[in-house]
């Protein structure tokens, strides 16, 4: 007896193949979404619960909803609005010295001289150490009975009486700036410096035989290649800063009198010494918000610089 | 398949029966980590926090707790160490967290946030049972009591007192102050011990962290002034408004504190003392031994603060504590360390080391403290103390760091009157008065 089997049509996949290469390729990203879910997203909930809520620590009795309260008492609060005035000083003076510095330092560093190396390394010695050491080391310089920076400035002629950097409202927020500044120059001038080597040197050469001096060589070659890096390190940096409380809960803890307080460092205050957890987290969304729309008008702003010409 | 990679059926039992042998070893020991040494076997292990400033203390905490874990074999004592000025933050992030450690060290001035937070357990019937209870001087008991409940043992005390250089003021011939000497001969000796063209100034005073707002506040109390009265913030009266303002005058009028003054705390004040800037300045017994190193003990005393306009002196109580928490796995291994400590021995070595005053009386009766100089002002404050009015409410503590200290920084620096300072100051405080 022979038998007979008729060949069935293969059936089609549930899921096309194109879609399941999408699917394959999501799926590759759920590990790190999820982690950013943990990390980022639901923090940044739980902030924002936390800031619509009276959340004293030691009231647990008074825990309650108040809605938009802490952000009233923000607007009726003078010394937040201190600390954003004082927030914008920190930070667009930081980082314009920052910049300003750190691209003068990768444009030396980029020369050729001997033992180049050695100092390219020895200008990340600020950027590596940590922000708490530099606040210590900077806060004793700053000494004004015994510290370095007084006794260098009267021997030298420069002043006659000794000035309490840190304790004067007028010079306090100017010396931590430019302890910031001393502290976030090698970022600058590593980026650059890495921008910098990526230029053909047949660009320069060719300008040079049109007859281009220095000066039009940066503008017209240095400068427009660099904009990509810029661009990316100045906003990233002017966000670090905002956020960065260390050195100055270190060297003045936001005083004399607040002339230092930054945003972050009176939500600090509020959250660890007078443990007002929903305040503080009101605090917190504001300095989101700020941060929010500095960087969508900064990326608005540089569109299009980001891509070399 | 390769046979190296190949896990045969007789190699997995292997790893599964290892497996078990060491969970099931793990399991007697589930706050342990696995391998961890074991100081003394069988015994069940004590979290206890402890702030670090200096390596003395990390040398002495870690000797007595050694010596302890070698007196028994109930409990093994594990510590924590904290960096000092991160030991509040530490705490609170625990306790919210709920996983606070079973014992921390703590100031008394924390402990009423703590005790608000719903946190610290209630150690009264053990402490009244203990056999030291009545041996405890009672303002230390009164430190760390919150509404008839002992929240704490006192591991040492701090009472303020002046330092000053014997030596500075034999150079200039100026007399030695008296125990009965008043805010007139505390200026005219500071003023004399100014010499600004030479960086040496008559005062230390502080006016950064919690305890520059506390300072002034003493020298209102000398002036007839109190914090609370009848359960009112009466902090800005005329008296305590004309205290403080004979106090920043110090700085503003007299200029015999250095320019530094509005971020000088606890290190800048002790330091520019050690170093010959300031010859005078006020603080609690807890920075003699420094003072011992720096200058040496021939060269500086101790004395109570000055008699002010109102016949009056006072010294605030502060104390040091050992504060276990509700959450505690181990209460009473917590209660046996922290007890422990303050057993004659270990309290001896733990306040003479560090240059602190013990809790019990017939401790501080000890030639130890009684007979050495440097504690001289601290012991003969034991008369004017008075325990600290700012650990009436848990959110005070909080509120004069935050916003105390900045409004004092402002009249420091003259930018505000004492009046506007102690105005603003006293509305804060009546806020918090829950």
């Amino acid at each position: 007896m022979t038998s007979l089997s008729l060949s069935t049509p293969r059936s089609r996949p549930l899921i096309s193949w194109r879609v399941r290469k999408l699917l394959i390729g999501y799926s590759y990203l759920v590990p790190a979404a999820l982690c950013l879910l943990a990390t980022v997203v639901v923090p940044i909930f739980f902030a924002v619960k936390m800031s619509l809520y009276a959340d004293v620590l030691y009231k647990p009795q008074d825990y309650r909803f108040i809605g938009l309260g802490n952000y009233i008492r923000l607007l009726y609060d003078p010394v937040f609005w201190l600390t954003l005035q004082n927030s914008v000083v920190w930070v667009f003076g930081s980082v314009f010295l920052q910049f300003i510095f750190g691209f003068a330092a990768a444009l030396l560093l980029q020369q050729a001289f001997t033992g180049r190396a050695l100092v390219r390394t020895l200008t990340l010695l600020p950027w590596i150490i940590p922000g708490v050491v530099v606040g210590l080391i900077w806060q004793w310089l700053y000494q004004p009975n015994y510290g370095v920076i007084n006794d260098l400035l009267i021997r030298a002629g420069a002043m006659s009486e000794r000035i309490a950097w840190l304790s004067s409202p007028d010079y306090a927020m100017a010396a931590v700036v430019f302890t910031n500044v001393w502290r976030g120059i090698p970022f600058f001038a590593i980026m650059l410096l890495a921008g910098l080597q990526a230029v053909p040197d047949e660009l320069y050469e060719a300008a040079h035989v049109d007859g281009a001096g220095v000066l039009s060589r940066f503008w017209h070659i240095t400068l427009p290649l660099l904009r990509p890096i810029i661009v990316v390190s100045t906003a990233t940096r002017i966000i670090w800063t905002f956020n960065y409380a260390d050195l100055i809960f270190v060297m003045t803890g936001g005083g004399p009198a607040n002339a230092t307080q930054i945003t972050s460092t009176y939500t600090l205050t509020q959250a660890y010494a007078t443990l007002d957890f929903g305040y503080a987290g009101a605090l917190s969304v504001v300095l989101l918000i700020v941060m929010l729309a500095f960087t969508w008008a900064y990326l608005r702003v540089t569109k299009g610089i980001e891509e070399p010409e | 398949m390769d046979d190296r990679t190949l896990l045969s059926r007789r190699k997995l039992l292997h790893y599964l029966a290892a497996t078990g042998v060491i969970a099931a070893a793990d399991l007697a020991w589930w706050d342990e980590p696995l391998i961890a040494p074991k100081k003394a076997w069988g015994a069940t292990p004590v979290r206890f926090q402890w702030s670090v400033p200096e390596p003395t203390r990390i040398a002495l905490m870690n000797s007595l707790a050694e010596r302890f874990n070698q007196s028994q074999s109930d409990f093994a004592v594990q510590i924590e160490y904290v960096p000092q000025a991160q030991a509040r933050q530490k705490l609170i992030s625990s306790i919210t967290g709920g996983n606070p450690p079973d014992l921390c060290q703590a100031w008394d001035n924390w402990i009423g946030q703590f005790n608000g937070m719903g946190a610290v357990e209630d150690i009264t019937a053990r402490a009244k049972a203990w056999k030291h209870y009545a041996d405890v001087v009672p303002n230390a008991w009164q430190t760390v009591t919150i509404n008839d409940k002992i929240t704490s043992l006192p591991l040492a005390v701090t009472l303020d007192g002046i330092f000053y250089r014997t030596d500075r003021l034999k150079e200039l011939g100026i007399k030695q102050p008296e125990p009965d000497w008043t805010w007139d001969d505390f200026l005219s000796i500071a003023k004399a011990l100014t010499k600004t063209d030479k960086n040496q100034y008559g005062f230390g005073m502080r006016g950064s962290g919690t305890w520059a707002l506390l300072y002034p506040s003493e020298f209102c109390y000398a002036n007839g002034a109190e914090v609370l009265r009848d359960g009112k913030v009466v902090i800005n009266s005329k008296e305590a408004i004309d205290a403080l303002t004979w106090y920043l005058d110090l700085a503003l009028k007299h200029k015999v504190v250095p320019p530094s003054v509005a971020t000088d705390g606890f290190v800048e004040i002790v330091e520019a003392f050690g170093r010959g800037v300031t010859s005078m300045y006020l603080h609690n017994s807890g920075s003699t031994g420094q003072q011992k190193k720096n200058v040496g003990i021939d060269n500086f005393a101790t004395i109570p603060l000055p008699i002010g306009p109102a016949k009056k002196r006072a010294s605030f109580w502060f104390s040091e504590t050992l504060t276990m928490f509700k959450g505690s796995k181990n209460k009473d291994g917590a209660w046996a360390f922290m007890s422990f400590l303050l057993e004659d021995e270990p309290s001896l070595k733990y306040n003479s080391t560090l240059g602190l005053l013990p809790a019990r009386k017939s401790i501080i009766d000890r030639p130890e403290f009684s007979k050495d100089p440097a504690q001289a002002g601290f012991i003969n404050s034991f008369p004017i103390g008075v325990v600290s009015p700012y650990l009436a409410y848990p959110g005070w503590g909080g509120k004069i760091d935050s916003d105390g200290v900045p409004l004092i920084q402002q009249a420091i620096l003259g930018k505000i009157p004492a009046k506007d300072c102690l105005d603003r100051f006293a509305e804060i405080l009546k806020k918090e008065m829950t």
